[in-house]
């Protein structure tokens, strides 16, 4: 898996790439880990071109999802291939975390937010 | 129709299962989604066996896919611990952010993507056993 961090106003921005499994998630793990310590901004996770995620990937979300909790900031993902975004719901964890169709939504929120 | 192949414990294997998997959709004539769930029940199941055995034993692990009229029929064998996963509570998804926690969530996605499972334990071996009914389109 590949990734790709960005900041974009009052966000960071993580483009993932590929496949979030147990082989890639310490990769990922590694590398959302600086972002959940003292959250200083909003995360946006796009998953534009995540073409499938296990387990091993939904409990970084999870872990994820808690941090920001706690936070003043938010975080939010957007752009899911329908069958990233069906483990998802099947998983239940659509109902805490925020699920946008496309980027550009995302950061308006955001903005609008903040 | 059926294929047969065999990994070692160990994370890179996942790459494996997902090029069998790949080869399969277009000798099988099979949709992209049943591809995609067909790979996450092994990756759960086989990152389960990777997990829960002894890392620095081997384990072999067995795949057999049978492909039959409107289902998929997998059978999974390996030389790991007993452990049956048709008996593992079911996590509760509808507990809030704060009380959910990642146990079980494998091997929840394994049974809701597939339409039966069956555990046995011979010998040394677990041995399970998963139907998967096919959509139209995929017959």
């Amino acid at each position: 898996m590949e990734t790709e961090i960005s900041r974009m106003d009052n966000a960071t921005i993580f483009d993932l790439k590929g496949r979030l499994d147990s082989r890639t998630a310490p990769q990922f793990e590694k590398q959302v880990q600086d972002f959940l310590h003292s959250p200083d901004c909003h995360l946006v996770l796009n998953f534009n071109e995540l073409d499938y995620i296990s387990s091993a990937g939904l409990r970084i979300i999870l872990n994820t999802a808690k941090a920001y909790k706690s936070s003043p900031y938010c975080f939010v993902t957007c752009c899911m291939q329908d069958h990233v975004q069906e483990v998802f719901e099947i998983s239940g964890f659509d109902s805490f975390i925020t699920i946008y169709q496309n980027l550009d939504d995302s950061l308006e929120q955001l903005r609008a937010s903040s | 129709m059926d294929i047969f192949f065999q990994i070692r414990n160990d994370c890179s294997e996942l790459t494996t299962i997902h090029a069998v998997l790949a080869k399969l959709k277009k000798r099988w004539n099979l949709t992209r989604r049943i591809i995609s769930e067909m790979n996450l029940i092994l990756d759960e199941l086989v990152s389960n066996i990777i997990e829960h055995g002894n890392c620095d034993r081997e384990i072999e692990i067995t795949i057999r896919l049978i492909k039959k009229d409107n289902s998929i029929t997998i059978i999974l064998t390996d030389t790991g611990p007993p452990f049956d996963p048709t008996i593992t509570p079911i996590p509760d998804i509808s507990l809030p952010l704060e009380e959910r926690t990642c146990g079980g969530l494998g091997i929840h996605l394994v049974r809701k993507f597939s339409n039966s499972c069956s555990y046995k334990r011979t010998g040394k071996k677990n041995i399970l056993t998963l139907k998967k009914l096919l959509p139209e389109e995929n017959r």
